[in-house]
């Protein structure tokens, strides 16, 4: 059986009196797409958000493969191999293409110079353009336009290439098919799986559950801010983990008849 | 293909603006001879860096997303600091200048921390830092400007030393706004310091999620900002050989709308330090000419006004045409 590298253990926060997280405990093993599945509120994105560093734990434990970690900002999560996509995009749209794809993360010449150190334009230029075409978007994009003039699409899959490019050992992502068309969601749908067999884990938030079925190996439910469920795709179908989603009676659904 | 990048070009705003800066040259040329003296532009070069080397660092802390309206109030302070320590208790001008630039620091830093931690708008607290500032200038001085300001140190020379070369007389203060310039075009354009600012200023919690420091990068322009200020108030007072608690009043503004009349927009994400030149030599050229061509003073404000809003009316034209293409 493959290793776990991401774990969380009864992870509990509240903002104010809004417990939006509740004891939610799950696991990512290696090579694997987690999908993590729930109503709107249900608490996924803060989930996710205690991981990559934007919201602090109140307590519970987190641990990168096998070790229990502190994350305490989104540049301990970055340095521990875990890229995500946020929800609410991620991007700058005044910058460049290219200095998107690298920010915070910058290439530079005389690195001693520390933040003053001169951005290494050509380097920049030279991996953003491979990337673009590793992705798949190149012969669209030019690496040098602001983001500003993407589309929503393109934005999307320029976060995503992003997130690639570092290879990270954890990748999320927060409903990336989000307005999406019915092409560029394939495209998302086909990175997951390449990232997949790369040997990545993914952890992916939607609310598409025939997403799921072509793309995940097994599904978290979460319902107020607790996991409720863990189930294996291979073993399940789509009406249980609908009927789990909404906190449905099971068996009055089994029983009674009910049309697709 | 040529006349296609020559068309978007002129749709950039530090373009139009040149543009502008031309045209209205040419005009006060024509309104006045005088314009072109070296008498003129020798007082033009004096006093344009003075206000220049604020409104490079106000370029960086707009395209971060905030903006400082204690500026014009840290001009008057630091000389007015320097000053009294000065002639009061006869420290050393070196040791006067560096306590007059900590206290630089502290009020940007203090803005700083209250913008990002607190998390109040950088308006009310630097509209209150302004109050707070000039208040204390006034107080020190008990409201009396400190004149004869004649200090002989090496460095009173390098902040306001002179030189003619033929008709001409420049100011040191020249070749600091000339070093200061290359450098913010640096920091902006060619440094990381300069990516993760746009960044800032552009989506914050996206920059935020890359790792980017941004309430540090944000405290640190806050506290540049203050000291370039201060560093041009004293560079003024030596000028003249006085230091007044009132120097600088209604800088904040003029500051401001240098940078915004260069294409900076003042919402963040987007600043040009070009740009910024070409709006302080407008600005500048603008007072300067329209007491030439025989506008009353007391008047002069409306043209002032008038021609900041069409400039950015114009902008905003340009811009519209080009969002999205
Ligand atoms: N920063 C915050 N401050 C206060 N409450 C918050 C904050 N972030 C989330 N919440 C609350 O926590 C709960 C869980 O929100 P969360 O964004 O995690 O839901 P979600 O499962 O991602 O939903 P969706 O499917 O709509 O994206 C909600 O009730 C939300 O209002
Ligand atoms: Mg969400």
């Amino acid at each position: 059986m493959a290793e776990d590298v991401l774990r969380l253990d009864n992870l509990t926060k509240s903002f104010g009196n809004v417990h939006a997280l509740v004891n939610a405990s799950l696991t990512l093993r290696e090579g694997e797409v987690v999908a993590l599945l729930g109503d709107n509120g249900a608490g996924k994105s803060t989930l996710i958000k205690t991981i990559s560093g934007v919201h602090r734990i109140d307590s519970g434990q987190i641990s990168v493969r096998g070790r229990p970690v502190t994350i305490r900002s989104p540049r301990d999560a970055i340095e521990l191999g875990i890229e995500t996509i946020h929800q609410d995009t991620s991007l700058a749209p005044d910058l460049s293409i290219a200095r998107n794809l690298f920010l915070g993360r910058e290439p530079v010449l005389f690195g001693f110079l520390g933040v003053f150190a001169p951005l290494d334009l050509g380097e920049l230029k030279r991996s953003a353009s491979a990337l673009l075409k590793r992705v798949g978007i190149s012969k669209k994009l030019d690496a040098d336009a602001p983001v500003r003039t993407l589309s929503g699409g393109e934005r999307q899959s320029i976060a995503i290439s992003r997130a690639m490019q570092f290879s990270a050992k954890v990748i999320i992502l927060d409903e990336p098919t989000n307005n999406l068309g019915v092409e560029e969601t394939h495209g998302v749908l086909r990175f997951v799986k390449e990232v997949r067999d790369a040997g990545h884990s993914v952890l992916f938030i939607t609310h598409n559950i025939h997403h799921v079925f072509q793309v995940a190996d097994r599904i978290f439910v979460m319902r107020r801010g607790e996991v409720t469920a863990e189930l294996v795709v291979a073993e399940t179908d789509l009406l249980t983990v609908e009927s789990i989603i909404t906190g449905a009676d099971m068996s009055e659904l089994m029983g009674g008849a009910r049309h697709k | 293909m040529k006349s296609i990048h020559w068309q978007n070009a002129l749709k950039s705003p530090e373009l139009s603006s040149l543009v502008i800066l031309g045209v209205i040259t040419v005009l006060f040329v024509i309104g006045n001879g005088e314009f072109l003296s070296p008498l003129n532009i020798s007082n033009l070069l004096a006093f344009l860096p003075e206000l220049g080397i604020i409104a490079l660092a106000m370029t960086l802390l707009l395209t971060a997303g905030e903006f400082d309206l204690s500026v014009g109030a840290v001009f008057a302070l630091c000389p007015v600091m320097v000053a009294l320590l000065v002639q009061n208790t006869g420290m050393d001008f070196a040791l006067a200048l560096l306590l007059g630039f900590a206290a630089c620091v502290a009020i940007g830093f203090l803005n700083g921390i209250l913008v990002t931690k607190v998390g109040i708008s950088s308006f009310l607290v630097t509209l209150s830092m302004l109050l707070i500032v000039r208040g204390a200038a006034l107080y020190i001085t008990q409201g009396f400007p400190l004149k004869s300001l004649e200090i002989e140190h090496v460095l009173v020379t390098l902040l306001s030393g002179d030189f003619r070369a033929g008709p001409f007389r420049f100011y040191a203060s020249f070749w600091w706004f000339i070093g200061l310039t290359l450098l913010a075009i640096y920091v902006l354009d060619y440094s990381k310091l300069g990516n993760w600012i746009s960044a800032i200023g552009s989506n914050r919690s996206a920059a935020v999620a890359r790792g980017v420091p941004a309430d540090a990068v944000k405290i640190g322009l806050f506290i540049a900002t203050s000291v370039l200020a201060g560093l041009a108030g004293t560079i003024s007072a030596l000028r003249i050989s006085a230091a007044s608690p009132v120097a600088g009043t209604g800088y904040e503004l003029e500051v401001i709308a240098m940078v915004v009349v260069g294409g900076t927009a003042l919402n963040g994400g987007r600043g040009t330090v070009l740009g910024t030149l070409v709006g302080i030599f407008l600005l500048r050229v603008i007072r300067n000419g329209i007491v030439l061509v025989g506008v009353p003073g007391l008047a002069y404000n409306i043209f002032v006004g008038a021609i900041i809003l069409a400039m950015l009316v114009l902008h905003a034209l340009l811009q519209k045409n080009t969002r999205r293409t």
